[in-house]
């Protein structure tokens, strides 16, 4: 059983014949209309036709060349699928971790070399210690004094800790 | 439907060519190109609108036929087949296009301009003002077409600009012949309304 838009499309094409035509015709409320609309639909078929038409390739030569070269990289990843797969999926998952255990490997051994280069039992090249001394115990107990030399810069620094108070016979003269 | 040679002639030696693909000639792979090319470009490029696209898909259409040319079992006729490619194509470009613009391509995100280098193939040398008022009226007709649904604007084209039949436009599309009517029905409903003034004023 047609629908109506399947009857009305083989009518305005002209496919409509005999009873079935007929009897669409009859069902038709406003024949006129239809009619007026059945031509309306082939100047828009005659306008598509002459205005649309066909559009020239501008270089048909460099399409069928550009055409066979596709062609024969597909035939030629068909022969080689390995080579295919090589030059296709270059980040491929086992390569994704290949290079992560290196990136982190590496890393992993800058990190190393840098705090063995920052090891504090080694001499500092602008600071040397020249004195670590205890206050006296029973003025300050857990005062203590140490003295710090810059010898490149000729600096004496003197750091004091835990001193409530300075002892009478540590004033200066 | 068209065809250059007498249909007699044109089936035979195209059965032949095809049997010569199937076996991995792709010199006569290149003679059907030859024959069709201009026919499946200016098919797409009345979907689309562009040339460069138009191009490109056909060229993907063609490398998709050579991939399956091996099932081809001669039925429906190597036209329709190839049409059967370049529609899947096109429509499936067309769809993932009005995605990504988010519903834009459907109204107006097309070239309205012809391309000065391209042929429109004019039957006799037009005045000046002609090619203007021609131009004008294929960019109408463009417009028109692009607010048409990538299914609607293959079922019109293949019936009104290649003449073909029903069933063979169903079978391009992989669809019933009611459903290429029903498309065809509210395709040209539409066309209508959209382009009454310019065919009435022709």
């Amino acid at each position: 059983m047609k629908t109506f838009e399947e009857k009305w499309t083989t009518w305005v094409d002209g496919q409509l014949s005999g009873r079935e035509l007929a009897e669409f015709e009859a069902s038709l409320p406003d024949k006129a209309a239809a009619e007026a609309e059945k031509a309306e639909a082939r100047k828009l078929g005659k306008l598509l036709k002459n205005e649309l038409g066909v559009r020239a390739l501008t270089n048909e030569e460099f399409f069928s060349h550009q055409l066979r070269e596709k062609i024969a990289q597909e035939q030629a990843s068909r022969r080689f699928p390995g080579r295919r797969t090589e030059t296709s999926t270059w980040w491929t998952i086992p390569r994704l971790l290949w290079t992560g255990t290196v990136s982190i490997a590496v890393f992993v051994i800058c990190t190393v070399l840098v705090m063995h280069e920052k090891n504090p039992s080694e001499e500092s090249q602008y600071l040397t210690q020249i004195l670590n001394a205890r206050v006296d115990p029973v003025v300050s107990p857990n005062a203590t004094v140490s003295m710090f030399e810059v010898k490149q810069d000729r600096v004496t620094v003197l750091w004091t800790e835990g001193l409530q108070s300075l002892p009478a016979d540590y004033a200066a003269k | 439907m068209q065809t250059e040679a007498t249909p007699a002639q044109a089936d035979v030696s195209e059965l032949d060519l095809v049997k010569r693909c199937q076996a991995g000639d792709t010199e006569a792979f290149d003679e059907l190109v030859t024959r069709y090319r201009t026919r499946v470009f200016s098919m797409i490029y009345n979907m689309v609108h562009n040339e460069q696209d138009a191009w490109d898909l056909a060229q993907d259409s063609f490398v998709k036929a050579w991939k399956s040319i091996k099932r081809f079992r001669g039925h429906p006729s190597f036209y329709t087949w190839i049409y059967r490619i370049v529609m899947n194509v096109t429509i499936d470009w067309l769809r993932k296009k009005h995605v990504k613009g988010a519903g834009t391509e459907f109204d107006d995100a097309i070239q309205l301009r012809v391309d000065p280098a391209s042929k429109t193939v004019p039957k006799t040398e037009a005045l000046p003002y002609e090619m203007m008022e021609r131009d004008e009226i294929r960019a109408r007709i463009e417009q028109a077409i692009a607010q048409l649904s990538p299914e609607q604007r293959a079922v019109v084209l293949m019936k009104e600009l290649e003449d073909m039949q029903y069933h063979e436009i169903a079978e391009a599309l992989g669809c019933s012949i009611g459903t290429v009517m029903s498309r065809l029905f509210y395709a040209r409903k539409k066309l209508q309304t959209l382009l009454r003034d310019v065919y009435e004023n022709i």
